[in-house]
């Protein structure tokens, strides 16, 4: 069989994510979605601070590295300088929606053509599980170890919701990027929808930019290291409690290009 | 006006970015600015845009400065504490960019009259980690405009954020200037995140995540802080022979200070003012020099004794501080009497 190589994969670049981890395949859709388009050649990632941090490590694309929440104020600085470029970030729903909402919704509600993608694995993953924003109801995490009390916390945030109110967002959907188990006589097999459906939002994001707009894609993923679950109980978890948290739907598609 | 002047330094020195949040006193530069905004003659001038907080505008120079474009913004003290984050980025990542902090009274809300109390902040680390910008003090019009230019200079030289420290009285001062446009900076920045262009990838990274990594980029830094001392500038007016009186300030204070030694010169007391024209690097030779040979050292400054400090810990000798705090300015008879 031939082995593809992508421009933007460093070659033989081994991710150092935890196994069992969702990050690093979201890595390897943009590197593919951008030699697809190519477009690696013009990419710009600005580096969250978080788990992704580390994806200027296997991305081989130009690259600033944002204070925590700050990527979207730097993408959009960068882009209206540099507007033939495509400027994207992979940022943690901790450093999305947490510290960095501010950033995001300005960004967002200016329409500034540029990309976001969103890890939303429910916890702060790379501090140690602390709860974020995201974090569901009853979840326990290292600084909610009775579970997570929505009328102190408040529910887990939306982010489609809250960015829906925007109109100039041109792209915004939701997709589980954690493959879902499924269960045979003998043994377990995993769904691979997710991926097809992940790497197409990835795919239509990017092209939303090219045509002109703002992008956002919220990725489902898992943490099971911080979740304290098994790989597959993390996989479980995604399918049964957090679809129902947070459905998956294209909320935004201006240019069309999920019909396409 | 002193912000009239600025903005037309800034956009004929070559500015191709603004991002700003309004704050008293500074505002009136982000004005002036926004009106040159489009104008033909300035076709560098590429975006000027307000952005929701200092959070945002310090990020966005980082973004501009990253993919190596001139960008500035003005502010005040409650703005530069806000900036102090993405400073220290931009400092251990070696993203260039210019900042105006026009200095309000502090700390917390203060009020918007002239001090000199962010000079602590600004030498002493300003955000984490151990972050030294170079730092300008103008004391006129005629000089913040030179100094516009030369932070833009300074900052591509060296890749690094500069600031430019004055008050709430030279910016909104009226002064006769000159000054020649167009008077273009095109810095050279095959360095900058701009794609990679079927070329070398670029990083503008401040993440070292091995000790002795950050040790080679800390040490790196510090080698380029060696050269940076050499643009170290100062002036000292009437400090030609021995002195009865050294008296040391910046910006408003010092162009008050020069009356008060022309004052005391009159009546025969050999007074002179060494004033940094780079408040970092400081001018440590002449600062001893001049010190040297004076009798006594007062510091003429509006807050608490900020610049005082810095005097001391050079010089190890005692300096008087004559403290001008709240919004209230040098006065020159006082600070003529300063010298007994
Ligand atoms: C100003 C600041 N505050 C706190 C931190 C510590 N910190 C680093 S990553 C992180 C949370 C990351 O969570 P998330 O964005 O969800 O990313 P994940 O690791 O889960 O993918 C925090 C709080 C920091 N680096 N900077
Ligand atoms: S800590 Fe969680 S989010 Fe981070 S790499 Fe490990 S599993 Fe993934
Ligand atoms: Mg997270």
């Amino acid at each position: 069989m031939e082995v593809k190589q992508f421009s933007s994969i460093y070659e033989n670049g081994v991710t150092t994510y935890c196994p069992g981890c969702e990050h690093g395949l979201l890595l390897k859709f943009i590197g593919m979605a951008l030699d697809e388009l190519g477009i690696t050649e013009k990419a710009i990632m600005v580096g969250s601070v978080g788990c992704s941090t580390l994806a200027y490590k296997f991305l081989n694309v130009d690259y600033v590295q944002a204070p925590h929440g700050r990527a979207p104020a730097i993408m959009s600085a960068i882009k209206l300088l540099e507007k033939d470029k495509v400027v994207f970030s992979i940022q943690g729903d901790g450093d999305a929606l947490s510290i960095g909402i501010a950033e995001l919704i300005h960004a967002a509600n200016r329409g500034i053509p540029i990309t976001v993608f969103m890890y939303n694995n429910m916890v702060f993953g790379m501090t140690g599980g602390q709860m974020a924003p995201t974090t569901p109801e009853g979840m326990k995490t290292t600084t909610t170890p009775f579970g997570r009390d929505i009328k102190q916390m408040g529910p887990p945030l939306d982010v489609c919701k809250v960015l829906s109110a925007f109109p100039q967002i041109s792209y915004l959907k939701r997709v589980v990027i954690t493959p879902k188990p499924i269960y045979t006589k003998d043994r377990i097999m995993y769904s691979s929808k997710e991926a097809m459906d992940s790497y197409k939002a990835v795919l239509n994001a990017l092209k939303t930019q090219l045509m002109g707009g703002f992008s956002f894609v919220e990725f489902i993923g898992t943490c099971n290291v911080n979740w304290k679950m098994t790989i597959l109980d993390s996989k479980k978890y995604v399918h049964d409690v957090g679809v129902k948290v947070y459905p998956p739907g294209l909320c935004r598609d201006a240019f069309g290009v999920d019909k396409k | 006006m002193g912000a009239k002047a600025i903005a037309e330094a800034a956009v004929s020195s070559g500015l191709e970015a603004y991002f700003g949040y309004p704050i008293t006193p500074s505002s009136e530069i982000m004005e002036n600015i926004s009106v040159l905004y489009g104008e033909r003659k300035y076709p560098w001038f590429k975006v000027f845009l307000q952005s929701a907080s200092e959070i945002e505008s310090v990020n966005m120079l980082f973004g501009a400065g990253a993919a190596g474009y001139v960008s500035m913004t003005a502010t005040s003290g409650p703005g530069l504490s806000l900036m102090a984050e993405g400073i220290s980025y931009a400092y251990a990542s070696e993203a260039p960019f210019l900042i105006i902090d026009v200095n309000r009274g502090g700390p917390g809300l203060g009020n918007v009259a002239p001090e000199q109390s962010d000079i602590s902040f600004v030498l002493n680390s300003l955000g984490h980690g151990g972050v030294k910008p170079i730092v300008l003090t103008p004391h006129t019009v005629q000089e913040s405009m030179e100094h516009v230019h030369k932070g833009f200079e300074l900052a591509f030289t060296y890749r690094t954020p500069v600031i430019l420290l004055t008050d709430a009285l030279i910016v909104h001062m009226y002064d006769t200037v000159e000054w020649e446009p167009p008077y273009i900076v095109k810095p050279k920045v095959d360095w900058a995140a701009r794609g990679r262009n079927y070329g070398q990838r670029h990083i503008i990274n401040s993440i070292y995540l091995d000790p002795p990594e950050l040790k080679a980029n800390k040490e790196r830094l510090l080698q380029k802080q060696k050269e940076i001392d050499k643009i170290a500038e100062s002036e000292c007016f009437m400090c030609d022979e021995n002195l009865d009186v050294l008296y040391i300030a910046i910006g408003i204070s010092a162009r008050i200070s020069k009356e008060a030694v022309l004052r005391l010169r009159e009546n025969g007391v050999k007074a002179g003012l060494f004033r940094p024209i780079t408040l970092s690097p400081l001018d440590k030779d002449n600062l001893l020099k001049y010190s040297s040979r004076a009798e006594k050292i007062v510091s003429v400054e509006m807050n608490e004794g900020q610049l005082a400090q810095e005097i001391m810990r050079i010089t190890r000798r005692d300096v008087d501080v004559l403290p001008y705090l709240g919004g209230y300015i040098p006065d020159v008879e006082e600070v003529a009497e300063a010298w007994k």
